[in-house]
């Protein structure tokens, strides 16, 4: 890999030099360019990696040591224009650049699309800051026939050019070398600030394409999962990995092996012996290994029931991120989506949502206006099972019948479909127009995918297993106090009369407003212990799937949507699944359905 | 130059979305009816003399703009008026 430093800058004095603050180093550039792989290069630290544009949506920091001086290195969100029609994500980048929060910008570029990246520099040059220009991905350039002159690019613009393949590391020690010679780039003035003109004159000179064969089976095979007439099928069938996957290898063989085989067998007897011996009081020992005691219902939970589905989950799902194909399945949904106030980019936050509501309410920030930022933060809230939860209906339904299955997947995506309809009717503002650009097709790499996993893994046990946790303390306390029988009794009209399930379904319903997914855990125990029947299950769970996700979901939602348009949502999504699952159950008994 | 006034002259010219598939053409302009729209193309390097390749028509547009491979509406695709090359 090589550095082109201009010589008239290189004997520019250095950027670098003692000072009492880090120089703040912000990675600037458009959408799914390898950002985060660089950032997390530099900095040691991860970032999150895929193989789709908006995979970062907030900004992200780390230390990196370029020579003697540290350096606080920002990860931000890609951007196609600094300047004009702007959306969320992009405002958040352009923050950075305007409020002088940045020392130094390094723009990172796909080194195949020079001509974007060069409408770029030049609205990052008008903010006046010492810039780096990194080519990157310069071997699939090359295999794609695409050269550029970097040693020609830097001295027109005046600042360094790297050449970089970072997810192999080629070109990070030339960056960190190119830092000091960093310099405001010149672009000769447009007097209408519309550089496309510039930028694609500059390309088509600074650059050398010729006719490449390699990347046929890259066509061939992009084509195959875009058409319909071969994209359905296939769409299916990776549907049914999936489900055989998550669904019977993770839901059924690795929870029947942790929840009998670790569990039961080993862990609860033996916090239960200890407990017995050691600690004298019943209330304590009731808090801890009783019927809703920390360890026998909170960690067997977390543990044995939700861990491995969300590990089978995140694993499946990441490798499909890192492939490039999520991105394509808008092409399908687009005509969908528009029937419901969205485009066909929608497709990215609400499948990221199976993944976690939470963090898909905030990718919702990629969508072109706030009428489809409000839309899609609904749906999620409203029908987007999350993964923990997928786990949990799987394991129940899967061991009923799949027509159980198919019923409750099938009321929740007419609801979505219904509410979306109509919210699209009925809500101010517009839908933007569906335009979007589809990542490379890719072979993922295992190390980004296993560090992923883990680090989603890790994030699943941080962020659910205390929710779990507190859960299952606020349960003990109802249960001791009395209060549980208050509150089961109070949800009695509506839990028996309206959804004609068993009462103790209260309770199952008080967790799952915590999390939907802790609980569904709880029904999974009831319908284990022979409390629910099969329509009972699936009217119970289609209650809980409607249910806002999780107090974390909620958060995200008064983040992003501010605190009464959250309340709002909290209302209409629980009238609309207590209705929901009403309307079910009177329809199971008018028909006379059992599964 | 093209200029705002011209919109009539292309209105009969070709535009991306009656090419064939495989076929290929040259940027001409990009109605500006819908700013906000124009701006995006613009922003992902749909501008006056890039290179586009339609791969596909149904269920939506696909075509490939140099290098990067785009998905649009039909009233996207509409909007960005070519000239053919063989």
């Amino acid at each position: 890999m090589s550095c082109h430093i201009a010589a008239e800058r290189a004997a520019a004095p250095p950027v670098l030099r003692l000072r009492a603050r880090p120089l703040k180093v912000v990675l600037v550039g458009n959408p799914n360019v390898g950002k985060s792989v660089i950032f997390g290069r530099l900095t040691g630290r991860y970032a999150t990696v895929s193989n789709y544009p908006g995979t970062t949506v907030g900004i992200t920091t780390g230390r990196a040591m370029v020579g003697a001086e540290v350096c606080d290195v920002i990860d931000s969100p890609g951007v196609n224009a600094l300047e004009g029609v702007l959306s969320e994500d992009e405002h958040v980048t352009r923050r950075l650049l305007a409020n002088r929060e940045a020392d130094l910008v390094i723009q990172v570029a796909d080194a195949r699309n020079l001509r974007r990246a060069l409408m770029l520099t030049a609205q990052a040059a008008a903010f006046s800051l010492p810039m780096v220009l990194v080519l990157n991905m310069v071997d699939e350039a090359r295999r794609r026939g695409v050269e550029v002159d970097a040693a020609r690019l830097s001295s027109e613009l005046g600042i360094p050019v790297v050449e970089t393949v970072a997810i192999e590391g080629q070109g990070l020690n030339e960056l960190k070398e190119a830092l000091p010679a960093a310099a405001p780039a010149r672009i000769p003035f447009v007097p209408n600030g519309d550089y496309s003109a510039w930028a694609h004159e500059t390309a088509s000179r600074l650059r050398r394409s010729r006719p490449s064969s390699i990347g046929r089976f890259q066509e061939f095979l992009g084509r195959a999962v875009r058409q319909p007439a071969t994209g359905l099928p296939i769409l299916a069938v990776v549907l049914y990995v999936i489900y055989l996957f998550v669904g019977v290898f993770g839901a059924q063989t690795l929870v029947r092996l942790i929840e009998h085989g670790v569990f039961q067998a080993y862990i609860n007897p033996a916090a239960t012996a200890l407990a017995d011996r050691f600690i004298p009081f019943a209330a304590v020992r009731d808090f801890l290994v009783g019927p809703y005691g920390l360890i026998t219902m909170g960690l067997t939970y977390a543990m044995a029931i939700v861990l491995p589905v969300v590990a089978t989950f995140f694993l499946i799902f990441g490798w499909l991120e890192d492939s490039g194909y999520i991105p394509r399945l808008a092409i399908f949904s687009d005509r969908i989506f528009r029937m419901m106030g969205l485009n066909g980019k929608a497709v990215l936050p609400m499948v990221l949502g199976l993944g976690c509501d939470t963090m898909a309410t905030m990718t919702t920030r990629i969508l072109g206006t706030p009428k489809e930022r409000l839309i899609a933060v609904l749906l999620l809230a409203l029908g987007i099972p999350c993964s923990a939860q997928l786990a949990t209906i799987l394991g129940i339904l899967g061991g009923i019948s799949f027509a159980a299955l198919l019923t409750l997947f099938g009321v929740v995506v007419l609801q979505i479909f219904f509410v979306g309809f109509l919210a699209a009717q009925l809500l101010p503002g517009e839908r933007s127009d569906f335009i979007m650009e589809l990542p490379p097709l890719r072979l993922p790499g295992m190390r980004n995918l296993m560090h992923k996993t883990l680090l989603r893994i890790r994030w699943y046990l941080w962020e659910a297993v205390p929710l779990f946790l507190i859960g299952t303390a606020l349960l003990f306390v109802l249960d001791k106090t009395g209060l549980l029988r208050w509150v089961v009794a109070g949800g009695r009209p509506v839990v028996t009369g309206l959804l004609g399930l068993p009462a103790e379904t209260a309770q199952v319903f008080v967790m799952g407003f915590l999390r939907r997914d802790y609980g569904a855990a709880g029904l999974f125990q009831l319908s284990h212990a022979g409390q629910l029947s099969a329509t009972q299950a699936v009217v119970a769970l289609t209650v809980m799937t409607l249910f806002v996700p999780c107090v974390a979901n909620f958060l995200m939602i008064i983040r992003e949507q501010g605190l009464k348009a959250a309340l709002a949502i909290l209302v209409f999504v629980t009238t609309v699944a207590l209705s929901t699952g009403a309307g079910l159950h009177y329809a199971f008994r008018i028909l006379g359905v059992d599964f | 130059m093209l200029s705002g006034s011209s919109v009539s002259t292309f209105e009969h010219g070709r535009r991306l979305v009656s090419l064939g598939v495989g076929e290929r053409g040259v940027v001409v302009r990009v109605l500006r009816d819908n700013p906000a729209r124009a701006e995006r193309l613009k922003a992902l390097g749909v501008t006056p003399g890039a290179r586009v390749r339609l791969l596909q028509r149904f269920p939506g547009f696909v075509f490939e703009c140099d290098q990067t491979e785009l998905a649009v509406e039909p009233s996207v695709a509409r909007a960005i008026l070519i000239e053919e090359l063989g």
